[in-house]
């Protein structure tokens, strides 16, 4: 059985109502916001909006890994990343690699919020946005 | 717990944190909480315009902690009836105060010059609007937005478009994407203080201290709305639905309430606009059912060039600038909607005056005169998309006093006979019969959302109910509003947030309330809400009936002058309003 993870699979289904961050903030930080969530709805502008949803891909060659000059952000064995709290230098080249912004960062700890491929905020997703799916 | 209260002085440009755990304590926040800071802050005989006058937002312990507990409530002094100013906005802006710890937010005050404000965290930072003033409020959100979070952040944005500007008391303040503080001329009040906009972003959030309890409850609120019927029509349709079945009772405002019944209702339906204009759902912040409705209009403006707008609709939008000016087309009513959300109107108040002044043309209370040779008439989508860029211009005195409201109109030229309005709000959407109007003429916002009268009227359609049940039935529930838009909950989640709910919801969250002290709560608000309107000499005993509604007919039959003042007897005995002097 292949490992589980986070995927987008109907973007364009997205209403905006950030319920999957919540989801996210409230199960890992115990926090009612979307400040602390592994994930981001980027909302454009007004009633022309859309939303462009941003989920870490589990990349087999993390950008993110490659940037922390301290190693604590490191490449988990078949692909994502794992944080090492104690040994992150909080300088944010990890979020500054992660070129579809995926990788969130919090401002109060001054750490980055890897996903750990849970599925929480796809359960909390009334339109099947998000979905865990099984690895290729 | 929430206790922060951010005092913002626009007069010298300081702002400073007061923390008043007691306050929320005894009032839980949102509408109870802001009546007791308007009564402190901008006391009746403040006037609405000045610089005394204030503006309270204020949000509520379930705001960002359970689904849909979206809405900001906003309190100040109405500067189109010149009492109680109420209106609760959506959008982000609750997630935003919750974000950045403010529970209340106090702005006084006026700035010497357009300014606008950057509220981060407690930060406060106070810039120019030079540049901004005059842009619409669609413009204005796109231009700030990026000023301030070139990042892409989700902070709110509050703005008023030129009609705040040019203080119209018909001026409202957009929140984010379509949603608004509507009515009774917040924008006006914005405006008066040289206050373009605000934004709000924050970087933390409330803690949940009760995992367990929080979860569960969470859980059972969030699959109400999701997985049940209880909002499944406000996703779906949208409340544009309510246009075919209020059609079919008699209860649709026509061509300035001369009917409950409008013969061009299937083409302005929630039906026929999801099929042909629907391209979007949106959803306020935390609301994972998402009622907002978008549809695009796509028009030629040169041969095979199209620009295409998308315009968020609903059910109150169609009744205000279709039904009720007789248009049945609905590019012409999103054209009128367009201006509408441009120029930062509310769109019921501009729906209402623009219904009177074709009654008044019409019937010749005014002529080519007064309109400077425009005619004003029912069903002319042309015409009125002109006349609003006139209003818009202000080419004409006439014109300029349309977006003072149909109250200050009729009083001017004439037609109070027709003036649809209940104290000086132009009125809501259902002629459902006696029940809806005693809801416009005794709410303490004049609102179709203060009660359920109107449908209470519907049920009785099917059933007889007593009047003393009726009224029972409307007073009981206006109380038990004052509880969940305290909380702050949308009012469309009114069928999940029921007692039982609500006292799951504060345990989890730790606050020791019973049902008891929730009804004595709400019961206590809606009398100082009163007690605030008649210090402003707008005793509800008093306010008038517009003549016309009883020349004609509602859903449940013809309206009756002696069982209507029964009714707003009994009302005010059930409040327990203070025998009249």
């Amino acid at each position: 059985m292949g490992r589980k993870v986070l995927r987008v699979i109907h973007r364009d289904r997205c209403i905006g109502c950030f319920s999957c961050m919540y989801a996210c903030s409230r199960t890992f930080a115990g926090m009612a916001t979307t400040n602390r969530a592994a994930l981001r709805v980027r909302a454009y502008t007004g009633v022309e909006g859309a939303f462009s949803l941003r989920t870490c891909l589990r990349c087999p060659e993390p950008d993110c890994a490659a940037a922390c000059p301290s190693g604590a952000l490191k490449k988990v064995e078949g692909g994502g990343v794992r944080l090492d709290k104690e040994r992150c230098l909080s300088c944010g080249a990890c979020v500054q690699a992660c070129v579809i912004r995926a990788l969130q960062w919090n401002a109060d700890d001054r750490r980055p919020i890897p996903c750990v491929h849970c599925g929480t905020c796809a359960r909390y997703c009334p339109n099947g946005v998000l979905a865990l799916e099984e690895e290729a | 717990m929430q206790e922060t209260i951010l005092h913002i002085d626009l007069t010298t440009g300081t702002a400073r944190r007061e923390r008043r755990p007691e306050l929320f304590d005894r009032f839980l926040g949102g509408t109870t909480l802001g009546t007791e800071l308007l009564w402190q802050y901008a006391p009746p005989e403040v006037d609405p315009l000045g610089e005394q006058s204030a503006l309270i937002f204020v949000t509520g312990p379930f705001s960002s902690v359970f689904p849909v507990a979206t809405k900001t409530v906003a309190l100040f002094k109405s500067p189109l009836n010149g009492e109680l100013g109420e209106t609760h906005a959506g959008g982000r802006l609750a997630m935003a105060l919750r974000d950045a710890a403010i529970d209340a937010l106090v702005i006084t005050g006026k700035s010497p010059s357009p300014t606008f404000l950057s509220i981060e965290n407690h930060e406060v930072t106070f810039s120019s609007a030079r540049t901004v003033w005059g842009q619409s409020a669609l413009a204005s959100e796109r231009i700030l937005r990026e000023y301030a979070a070139p990042d892409g952040r989700k902070g709110s944005v509050v703005r008023i478009g030129p009609a705040g500007e040019r203080l119209a008391p018909l001026a409202c303040a957009t929140v984010d994407g379509g949603r608004h503080f509507g009515r009774l001329g917040l924008g006006a009040v914005m405006g008066s203080k040289n206050l373009k906009a605000f934004l709000v972003s924050g970087t933390g959030g409330p803690p949940i201290i009760h995992r367990g309890e929080h979860r569960q409850v969470y859980d059972a609120i969030y699959d109400r709305v999701v997985a049940s019927n209880d909002m499944k029509k406000y996703h779906d349709l949208g409340t544009a639905g309510n246009i075919l079945p209020l059609n079919a009772i008699g209860g649709l405002p026509t061509r300035n309430f001369s009917q409950g019944f409008f013969e061009g209702a299937q083409a302005l339906s929630g039906e026929a606009f999801a099929e042909h204009y629907l391209v979007q759902h949106m959803a306020c912040a935390h609301c994972p059912c998402g009622c907002i409705h978008m549809a695009a209009l796509r028009e030629p403006f040169a041969p095979f060039h199209y620009r295409t707008t998308k315009i968020p609709y609903d059910y109150e939008l169609i009744y205000a600038l279709g039904t009720l000016l007789s248009l049945s087309s609905p590019p012409e009513v999103l054209s009128l909607v367009d201006v509408v959300e441009k120029e930062g109107w509310d769109a019921m108040g501009m729906g209402t005056a623009l219904a009177w002044a074709s009654e008044a043309f019409v019937s010749g209370v005014v002529g080519l005169r007064e309109t400077e040779g425009l005619p004003l008439r029912f069903g002319d989508g042309g015409g009125y998309l002109q006349a609003m860029h006139r209003i818009r211009k202000g080419e004409g005195e006439f014109f300029r006093d349309l977006e003072r409201g149909v109250a200050f109109c009729a009083a001017k030229y004439g037609g109070e006979a027709f003036a649809i309005h209940f104290g000086g709000v132009g009125a809501p959407g259902y002629l459902t019969g006696e029940n809806a109007l005693l809801t416009y003429l005794m709410g303490v916002r004049h609102s179709h959302l203060d009660d359920p009268g109107y449908g209470t009227d519907q049920k009785l359609l099917g059933k007889s109910l007593s009047l003393e049940e009726q009224v029972g039935a409307a007073v009981k529930d206006a109380q038990w509003r004052m509880v969940t838009n305290s909380l702050v909950t949308c009012l469309f989640a009114r069928g999940v947030y029921d007692e039982e709910m609500v006292l799951a919801g504060l345990g989890a969250l730790g606050l020791s309330w019973d049902g008891e002290k929730l009804k004595r709560m709400g019961e206590e608000a809606l009398r100082r809400k009163y007690a605030y309107k008649i210090a402003c000499g707008a005793d509800p005993r008093r306010g008038k009936i517009p003549e016309k509604i009883f020349s004609g007919t509602t859903a449940t039959g013809p309206v009756d002058r002696g069982r209507m003042e029964l009714r707003r007897e009994l009302y005010a005995r059930m409040v327990g309003l203070p025998e009249e002097v």
